[in-house]
């Protein structure tokens, strides 16, 4: 009578005893000593962000394992302006990626934590999410591959990813700010550059005068319909290599800067070790080009006046020139007024919502 | 060394026994499509100054790259039997594109005539018709000249290394100026799972030549509408041919 109160008191004590919780493994709140579920279970709900394809534009491919959502772009974004990414804490992308110059640098050669000069302008990330390559040499193919460059660059920011994901797991705000866009509970450089992609790819430019103007929702005065008339003429012949809507044919060009071989700085020939490729660099989008000064790869031109007058002498012969530069030591001939009518068109592009975007 | 020759012939024979399957699980043939290119009788090597045109110009091929669409079988008549690619990029700086393997096409009787266009006619040469392609920021046409897409873009260098040429063709203005060729192939497939390879060749020289004599020079054609007639007389004439041959998987 004894043993069997014994068992009873026993088997209710057992049953009492276990613990309640949210016995879900893959709910936020997982408690492995929890043996029953108590309905507490808390679950990862990130909020898609769709990017809208602008009329005319391709459609943006964007990777299976890094989808936008809104998490993933503020996470991004905060990362993307953040210095504590760089070695000594004194320099975020932005440093050289400015908004207010269409995310470039308005000096010709940016200058790292060190003091060290690069040798070439830092690119925009205007529509970058429709590069199919990213770097004036095109070394990395995804912006997530991309991102992880200036970081480690030792004239960029110069770090470590070790030492970045050191800070950053001791920070109890981005902790958070990971878990919610990607559920992690340690932050790995993987994604620290997924949320930078996912932002970069967030930065739209589709609302220029011009694209008011293509939609029909505006005009152009005469001297930028003359402008995009030249834009798109043989004479002119800026649509070849700058064409579409998203303004860059996303290829690589030698467009006849130089008259010296070998080159100074070779470009897609250093990551396809072929020497055909010497002196050619990826056409640049020139959506906003009116903010991005300084141009060409690197820097060389300060002004618009500049570039087209580039151009408009024909630019100079190398054994790597694209046929385009048909118009060789002779130029395209366009007058003075037609230059300024390019110039025109061209500034029709500038998208003051993006710039000016918080 | 005679038994070893008996040895490779049973082995033979067995492989190719067991390699083919019965009858009743015969698959149906299909097509590989080729693109070749040579200039007359040389083979196509970029970059070099070493062919010589009809008006007699020296002249090299930086990049060739164009469009062709629309390809398919047809009856005796004309008559569509078998659609086979709707449009196709070919570029001088990608070899992958110089074939595709249409295994998913089977086919099945007699097919009397291969047609196909170079570039894209009238009716679907629309701008941003193929945004989502790869190849669209490279072969577009601007509104502005009519638009669509470009058919071929022929560049290089002549006379010397520094003077180039850009032979363009498209819709001048919105005019058709696409090439559609039909040649006869006499293909029967008889569904045993035999490859018909079809090389659709371009000689390239021919583009300047017969009926009109094209002398290159440093001038865009985009819009020159005479131009682009010539070129499609041209095309339209002895610019294409195409080759046949089989790789038989059971006999």
């Amino acid at each position: 009578m004894i043993k069997k109160g014994i068992f009873i008191f026993c088997t209710i004590l057992l049953f009492s005893c276990k613990k309640e919780g949210c016995t879900d493994f893959s709910a936020l709140n997982y408690n492995p000593d929890a043996q029953i579920n108590n309905g507490s279970c808390q679950y990862h709900n990130v909020t898609p962000f769709n990017i809208i394809t602008p009329t005319g534009f391709p459609n943006m491919i964007i990777p299976e394992d890094n989808p936008t959502t809104i998490e993933g772009i503020t996470l991004g974004k905060k990362l993307f302006n953040d210095p504590l990414l760089s070695g000594d804490g004194t320099q975020a992308c932005v440093s050289c990626h400015i908004h207010s110059a269409n995310f470039s640098d308005t000096n010709q050669f940016s200058t790292g934590i060190d003091g060290l000069e690069g040798n070439r302008n830092a690119s925009t990330i205007v529509n970058a999410g429709w590069n199919t390559s990213n770097f004036w040499d095109g070394r990395a193919i995804t912006l997530e591959e991309q991102a992880f460059g200036p970081v480690i660059n030792p004239i960029e920011m110069h770090n470590t990813w070790r030492n970045v994901e050191s800070t950053l797991n001791g920070n109890s705000e981005y902790l958070l700010l990971f878990k919610k866009a990607f559920n992690i509970d340690y932050i790995d450089s993987n994604y620290v550059v997924k949320a930078i992609a996912q932002f970069e790819r967030s930065l739209v430019s589709s609302n220029s005068k011009f694209d008011k103007f293509y939609r029909g929702e505006g005009s152009l005065t005469p001297s930028e319909l003359n402008g995009y008339a030249i834009y798109n003429s043989e004479q002119g012949d800026c649509f070849h290599c700058h064409g579409t809507l998203l303004f860059t044919d996303n290829l690589f060009h030698n467009n006849g800067l130089d008259s010296e071989e070998p080159f100074t700085d070779i470009g897609l020939a250093e990551v396809t070790n072929n020497p055909s490729d010497n002196g050619k660099f990826k056409t640049p989008s020139l959506r906003n080009v009116e903010y991005s000064a300084p141009y060409m790869h690197d820097g060389r031109f300060s002004t618009l006046e500049q570039v087209v007058a580039h151009y408009n002498e024909g630019g100079h012969y190398t054994s790597t020139i694209d046929p385009l530069m048909k118009k060789l030591g002779v130029g395209l001939q366009l007058t003075n007024q037609e230059l300024s009518d390019l110039i025109s068109f061209l500034k029709t592009l500038s998208d003051e919502d993006f710039i000016s975007e918080e | 060394m005679k038994n070893l020759s008996k040895l490779t012939l049973l082995i033979s024979s067995l492989v190719l026994l067991t390699a083919c399957p019965p009858k009743e699980q015969m698959q149906a043939d299909h097509i590989n499509l080729h693109f070749s290119h040579k200039v007359d009788t040389l083979t196509l090597i970029k970059d070099s100054l070493l062919y010589t045109n009809e008006a007699g110009q020296l002249y090299s091929i930086k990049n060739l790259h164009y469009l062709i669409s629309d390809i398919k079988l047809t009856d005796e008549d004309g008559n569509t039997l078998q659609e086979l690619v709707s449009e196709h990029f070919v570029s001088s700086d990608d070899e992958s594109t110089y074939s595709l393997n249409l295994s998913d096409i089977l086919l099945s009787g007699e097919y009397d005539n291969i047609e196909f266009t170079l570039g894209i006619n009238s009716t679907r040469n629309i701008s941003n018709l193929l945004v989502n392609e790869t190849y669209h920021t490279q072969m577009f046409w601007p509104d502005m000249m009519g638009g669509g897409y470009h058919y071929m873009k022929l560049e290089g260098a002549f006379d010397n290394d520094s003077t180039f040429y850009n032979i363009h063709t498209g819709a001048s203005m919105g005019n058709d100026y696409s090439i559609t060729k039909s040649f006869p192939i006499n293909l029967t497939s008889i569904e045993n799972g035999n490859i018909h390879i079809i090389d659709i060749n371009m000689n390239i020289n021919n583009w300047f030549s017969n009926p009109n004599t094209i002398t290159l020079s440093t001038d865009g054609i985009m819009g020159n509408m005479q131009r682009q007639m010539e070129l499609k007389q041209n095309g339209t004439e002895d610019v294409f041919g195409i080759a046949l041959s089989e790789i038989a998987i059971c006999y």
